[in-house]
């Protein structure tokens, strides 16, 4: 696919960095001319130029990308540029720079496909490294609801038993299992869980330590793992 | 007859009852939600001066939900 990116910063330049590694087209639109330096460098695009101006995403080829991304970091810049690119029948990103606009812009923004907040994601990697490798969180769901990944331990309270003898908090549901090395799928009730097997759990955070202590037990945390 | 424009960055997502909240205070014509790095945009038209201070100050500083406003007093 074709995107087109605004903001070469530490959010931009990062997911162009893996889109371009999946094998997509991105061209960047950057109006610092060190920054658009430095992305040039490393191999992208580059259109110098304010990302809110028309005729700097013409240049960049808007008209025929598939979605666009507004990840300045002036909220501004962002919306203005978005309703351009809606305009021209793009999928539109707007990264917002507070979370209590999330809502806001969910609710009023047309013009806006999706939301992102780059800080929500940085905190849930930086949770994970402090919770330790044997919880892993995969989303957030809503301010509450988390859906994280559980390794069964050596001394888990639940080693041994099958996947319909589980009984988690009324908070939590139980959605994915993975046996030690296999991906994550939908679960079979007579599976039995072994050390390294894997549970994906949408839990509310209440819950979340109690479902840990099931699962998990109180082992001793394996090292750190991050997203 | 003063017209005036206040700017208010919210710290909250609850953007619908701010805006009401605006409304309801006497002074205040219109307010609405905008994009950008203010959140609500309210047009005021009083008396005097001294009114703008104390719809902008008192009126809608007070309004929980609120962090900051910035006010335009019209010239023209």
């Amino acid at each position: 696919m074709r995107f087109v990116i605004i903001g070469a910063g530490r959010v931009g330049l990062r997911t162009a960095r893996v889109l371009s590694a999946e094998g997509h087209e991105v061209v960047l639109v950057e109006r610092d001319a060190d920054m658009a330096d430095r992305a040039r460098t490393e191999g992208y695009e580059v259109v110098e130029g304010d990302g809110s101006r028309e005729s700097v995403l013409e240049e960049a080829g808007i008209d025929d990308a598939d979605a666009f991304g507004a990840l300045t970091s002036d909220l501004n810049t962002n919306f203005a540029a978005c309703m351009i690119a809606k305009h021209y029948g793009c999928r539109t990103i707007l990264r917002i720079d507070e979370d209590y606009r999330e809502d806001i812009y969910r609710k009023y923004a047309d013009e806006v496909d999706e939301i992102v907040y780059p800080e929500r994601l940085g905190a849930i990697g930086a949770k994970n490294a402090l919770l330790g490798g044997d919880i892993r969180a995969i989303a957030d769901i809503a301010q509450n609801l988390q859906v994280v990944e559980l390794t069964v331990q050596p001394d888990s309270p639940m080693k041994g038993y099958t996947i319909s003898e589980i009984s988690l908090p009324a908070d939590a549901t139980f959605l994915a299992f993975g046996k030690n090395d296999r991906p994550l799928a939908i679960p079979s009730s007579d599976e039995s869980l072994e050390e390294g097997d894997r549970l994906a759990v949408l839990a509310d955070f209440e819950v979340l330590d109690d479902v840990r202590q099931l699962i998990v037990g109180n082992a001793k945390r394996a090292a750190a793992g991050g997203i | 007859m003063v017209k005036a424009y206040v700017m208010v960055k919210a710290n909250t997502g609850e953007a619908d009852r701010l805006k009401n909240a605006i409304e309801e205070i006497e002074g205040v014509n219109e307010a609405h939600i905008v994009a950008g790095d203010v959140d609500i945009i309210a047009k005021l038209s009083v008396d005097s001066p001294a009114q703008v201070k104390v719809i902008s100050a008192d009126g809608i500083q007070g309004i929980s939900g609120v962090e900051d406003t910035r006010t335009y007093i019209a010239m023209d």
